[in-house]
């Protein structure tokens, strides 16, 4: 068995100051995974010697951020092949290559991509270390390495990093629930479906009647509608028509009420204005900010 | 006769048609949950419709569509799943009938 040097156990002293004073911003972005390898981000399994009750304990460990590849941040439709939706920690660096921001996700690529959306002046480059086996110390502790070894080299922390700093925190918002028109298929209706449908469309300014959920949508046409109206800014409420529990019979009596024999069905203002194609037409000629205001 | 011609004739007949496209994208949706349910007709259950004319002049879109929904509603009514829908006035479409 390999003897450590006293070098190296230096290494694995941890500055206090850093977990008290600069706690990590964890942000979860889905993205689906790329079934493609990463050659240029290496992965370094080391046997460590450790105080604790384990004579060996596997290490996952990150390259030094010095030693990290400084890739350009590339737009959301090539990103794909360069930077992975895996685990790990990431630098951001401005324009100048100084860095800005330290971060950890559990998906690198919709992080990066989150960042250089809401703040694209601050987002030139990045690196990226992939964090084997992710659960939160392992992802922390990559992270401070990271940390310290750019405060050992410059003598502070990454702007974005510091105490009250929230230009990298995304509170992103929660997904809102799916309107349910009834409490559930064994009570008693004492209102006529049609009533509620007409309440409903009018007492809310979008409604879109959809297959499946606003956060599952089962066919193509009704995820096209989530897109455009999400990628809106939209305030809208969703009605899965497929929910046999809460939405029963509702499909057949909103294309009567309608006369519109197909879904997704968009409503505005309490007046039906078409279904996917329409709702992509009007959004490929820029009328929906008009229509929505 | 195919889905395909039998919404041809249907949208020929009823409406003055200066452009016609039936477009069979079935294929692309074979996968679809609600296809799988169908016994007969399986292969003919999305559509992309194109058609050009005059009758649409003055009519929002949702009437235009309204209108073509109608013309095809046994089919939708027997396994016509999808139908996806440009309807154009000529002028829109940028075809000159003034010859007519």
């Amino acid at each position: 068995m390999a003897a450590l040097n006293p070098s190296s156990s230096s290494k694995l002293q941890l500055f206090s100051n850093v977990s008290s004073r600069y706690s990590p911003s964890i942000s979860f972005y889905p993205l689906p995974k790329p079934a493609v390898s990463f050659s240029s981000i290496a992965l370094v399994r080391k046997t460590l010697f450790s105080r604790n009750r384990n004579p060996r304990a596997i290490v996952s460990a990150i390259k030094k951020l010095a030693e990290t590849e400084l890739v350009p941040i590339p737009s959301e439709d090539s990103i794909t092949g360069i930077i992975p939706s895996d685990s790990g920690v990431y630098a951001v660096y401005g324009a100048s290559d100084d860095i800005q921001f330290v971060g950890i996700t559990r998906n690198l690529a919709a992080s990066i991509l989150g960042h250089k959306k809401s703040v694209p002046e601050l987002c030139s480059s990045v690196k990226v270390g992939v964090v084997e086996e992710p659960d939160k110390s392992s992802l922390t502790e990559a992270w401070k390495s990271w940390m310290e070894e750019h405060i050992a080299a410059t003598g502070k922390v990454p702007v974005g990093n510091e105490p009250g700093n929230s230009t990298w925190v995304k509170k992103s918002p929660r997904k809102k629930s799916d309107l349910r028109l009834t409490p559930g298929r064994h009570v008693q209706l004492t209102v006529p479906l049609e009533d509620l449908i007409d309440r409903l469309v009018k007492e809310n300014k979008v409604v879109a009647f959809i297959k499946g959920s606003r956060s599952s949508p089962q066919c193509g046409f009704s995820q096209r509608v989530v897109t455009i109206l999400e990628s809106q800014g939209m305030d809208y409420e969703s009605v899965n028509v497929l929910d046999e529990e809460y939405n029963y019979g509702l499909r057949e009596t909103l294309k009567k009420y309608s006369n519109w024999p197909t879904f997704p069905q968009i409503f505005v203002d309490g007046e039906l204005i078409g279904g996917c194609d329409i709702l992509t037409s009007m959004y490929e000629k820029g009328e929906l900010s008009g229509l929505f205001k | 006769m195919s889905r395909a011609s039998r919404i041809k004739t249907k949208l020929e007949s009823a409406l003055q048609s200066a452009a016609l496209k039936v477009e069979d994208i079935s294929h692309l949706h074979a996968d679809h949950a609600a296809v799988k349910e169908m016994v007969g007709g399986a292969n003919e259950t999305h559509f992309n419709v194109r058609i050009v004319s005059r009758d649409f002049e003055g009519k929002s879109l949702v009437k235009r569509h309204r209108m073509v929904y109608d013309l095809l509603s046994d089919e939708l009514n027997s396994g016509l799943h999808a139908l996806s829908i440009i309807a154009q006035t000529p002028k829109e479409a940028g075809i000159d009938i003034s010859g007519e």
